[in-house]
């Protein structure tokens, strides 16, 4: 207290405080701006081109934040309560089903379907999560592969006997009258879905709760010394993720119109996975920066692989023949490196600059 | 009808069979649960498919080039992917197996086109009849070819020098150390093989389908196989494969293509439930 510097102090904490509430301002700003930039596709009056947006459009950006919802979902599991799940899909199947049964089956209003696809989610998860109080590790793995085959098979049987083979289609979502029939209210609708789902699990981590989970995690068995009922965790853990995950995927249907359940295949689930090591596992930013990466970087590519075509060349070909799998390429060598060189993810690597570069600015 | 389904059951059994072995010799020496085994299928498929369509080699040696290419894609990804993540979680090991078969099926679809292609060997496709049976020379040379492989396999495994010292790695790899073993290309030869003998049942599943992609699909029934056979065991591993053979035709036939998943999968999660080792793998004891 008495130190000659703390006369100094209130002037570099308001500096700090004003520090402290910029970053987040001009990101609440860019945010905001970024519909409206895509949408006129221009700035400040100037015309941009495709090139120069990156060939990006709303509805990739609407996708994009789906994405988040499902990565957190499973960044929650994985990397907050350290189970794998590699069957995730099954829970976007069934948030789907379930949004489709309640919307266009029974009439249901939007926001009460994707409650109900919230509680079907939950459901299917604690029913699914039912193996982890046998078996952990690889098995439970392997369980929730044998969980996501027969969710999907009965999904498809209910598709296929209340709908047909096409896909089940959706309603259109509106709210209190409000119709999202435009990328633009889409994104005003899902930014704060997104905020607050991403603002709930931060919080969550830092309740009794969270705390557990992480011991589990950790060492299940101090955990469980330490009076936690890791069982009952485990389930718990289980279905809140797969209810945030099944109400992405009732959002995720709703914003494509129309769905079938063969679209939530292993390879779906895959991409989550991939999302959470680019980005980092076991970090909500981490998440939210992989998903961003999965879901933008195709189309950022795609857009490089159009304009090297033009200007032909034997490459300039290959890329275009190949653009799908040039970006299954680019994503699975990706993982690989970040794998191999940088088990942090982007959020990692971020990290790591931060300390280096700022010289270890303090917490 | 019966006898029928039960010899293409059998047979194809006798190739998941042969996969599966693959993938628990894999799995026994250095735990990597390979979820890239399907695409090694589908890699073998395109090897004969370069062998003996693209470069016209005499059968013969055709067959030697897939299995030394397999055996040399097997070592290069242990010492590239495996090797590297060793003691790293397990997340990071299933992710890294899973990466590499997305990135092998772009790169086989670069190279060889997203569309599939027949695979026609010299190896005899005609149909003869056995009693009221049609049996395919195919689907029975791809049996007996599965079955010498895996009684190959089996005798090396047990009663050569080297065998010996795969099962002493596999066993415990400090051990093994200790004793002066280089465990790393004991490591290295479980990959060459693991992959080998998925590259033969690709070879037999392009031939009796289509080389394309989508046979990773079949491949990847190796999974349950080995979980239900038990994951440390090679027999069950052999086992399993027949057994997911079996239960994948009958299931077509008598029910629908479609219930084949799920009477294969259910049967897993109650085996993982019940007896997670599985039929005949050994316990494992938890230890605080």
């Amino acid at each position: 207290m008495n130190n000659p510097g703390s006369r100094a102090a209130p002037a570099p904490a308001a500096a700090g405080a004003a520090r402290r509430w910029i970053g987040p301002l001009i990101g609440v700003a860019l945010l905001l701006y970024l519909p409206v930039l895509l949408t006129d596709r221009s700035m400040f009056g100037v015309r941009l081109s495709n090139m120069q947006l990156l060939n990006l459009g709303l509805t990739q950006i609407n996708l994009m934040l789906i994405a988040i919802l499902g990565a957190l979902s499973l960044t929650y599991l994985t990397g907050v309560a350290g189970l794998i799940s590699i069957g995730h899909a099954a829970f976007y199947a069934v948030g789907a089903m379930a949004g489709a049964a309640a919307g266009t089956q029974w009439g249901w209003p939007f926001p009460l379907v994707l409650v109900v696809a919230a509680l079907a989610g939950g459901l299917a998860g604690a029913v699914a999560g039912l193996p982890s109080l046998r078996v952990r590790g690889l098995y439970f793995v392997l369980s929730t592969l044998a969980v996501h085959y027969i969710a999907i098979f009965l999904i498809t049987e209910y598709q296929l006997k209340f709908f047909d083979v096409v896909g089940i289609p959706l309603k259109p979502a509106s709210l209190a009258g409000f119709e999202l029939n435009t990328p633009m209210r889409w994104y005003f609708f899902l930014l704060p879905v997104v905020a607050l789902v991403y603002w709930g699990l931060h919080n969550s981590m830092r309740t009794r709760e969270g705390r557990a989970l992480m011991a589990m995690r950790d060492h299940e068995l101090a955990a469980t010394s330490a009076g936690i009922d890791v069982r009952i965790l485990r389930l718990k853990a289980f279905a809140f993720s797969s209810a945030i995950a099944a109400m992405a995927g009732a959002l995720f249907s709703t914003l494509m119109t129309n769905v079938t359940a063969e679209f939530f295949n292993i390879d779906f689930a895959i991409q989550f996975i991939a999302m959470i090591i680019i980005g980092g596992m076991g970090s909500l930013r981490g998440a939210v920066i992989g998903a961003a990466v999965w879901l933008l970087l195709p189309t950022i590519i795609t857009g490089f692989a159009n304009q090297a075509g033009d200007s032909a060349g034997i490459v300039g070909r290959l890329f275009l023949d190949n653009k799908p799998q040039l970006v299954n390429l680019v994503f699975g060598i990706l993982v690989i490196l970040l794998l191999l060189f940088a088990p942090g993810g982007i959020a990692g690597i971020g990290a790591q600059l931060r300390e280096r570069l700022g010289g270890g600015r303090q917490r | 009808m019966l006898a029928q389904v039960l010899f293409s059951g059998l047979a194809l059994g006798s190739i998941y069979g042969l996969v599966a072995l693959g993938f628990a010799v894999i799995f026994k020496a250095t735990e990597v649960f390979n979820f890239a085994q399907g695409m090694l299928v589908v890699c073998g498929a395109y090897l004969a498919v370069t062998g003996v369509t693209l470069w016209n080699l005499p059968f013969p040696l055709a067959m030697l080039f897939l299995v030394v290419a397999a055996g040399v894609i097997g070592v290069v990804i242990q010492a590239l992917l495996i090797q590297p993540l060793s003691g790293r979680p397990m997340l990071s090991i299933i992710m890294i197996t899973l990466a590499l078969s997305i990135v092998l099926r772009a790169a086989i679809e670069i190279v060889f086109g997203p569309s599939g292609r027949p695979l026609v060997t010299p190896l005899p496709s005609g149909v003869f009849m056995l009693g009221a049976v049609r049996i395919s020379q195919l689907h029975l040379i791809a049996a007996i070819v599965s079955w010498v492989c895996m009684a190959g396999f089996g005798l090396f495994f047990r009663y050569t020098s080297v065998g010996l010292l795969m099962r002493a790695t596999a066993n415990s790899h400090e051990a093994a150390l200790v004793s002066g073993i280089n465990v790393n290309r004991m490591n290295r030869l479980a990959w060459a093989i693991g992959s080998a003998l998925a590259a033969i049942g690709g070879l037999f599943l392009g031939q009796l389908q289509l080389a394309s992609t989508s046979l990773e699909s079949i491949g990847l029934l190796a999974l349950p196989a080995v979980v239900i056979g038990g994951m440390q065991s090679i027999p069950g591993a052999i086992i399993g494969g027949l057994l997911v053979g079996i239960t994948e035709q009958l299931a077509a036939s008598y029910i629908s293509p479609k219930a084949a998943d799920i009477m294969i999968y259910a049967p897993l999660l109650l085996i993982l439930l019940v007896r997670p080792w599985g039929l005949f793998g050994q316990r494992e004891l938890g230890r605080v």
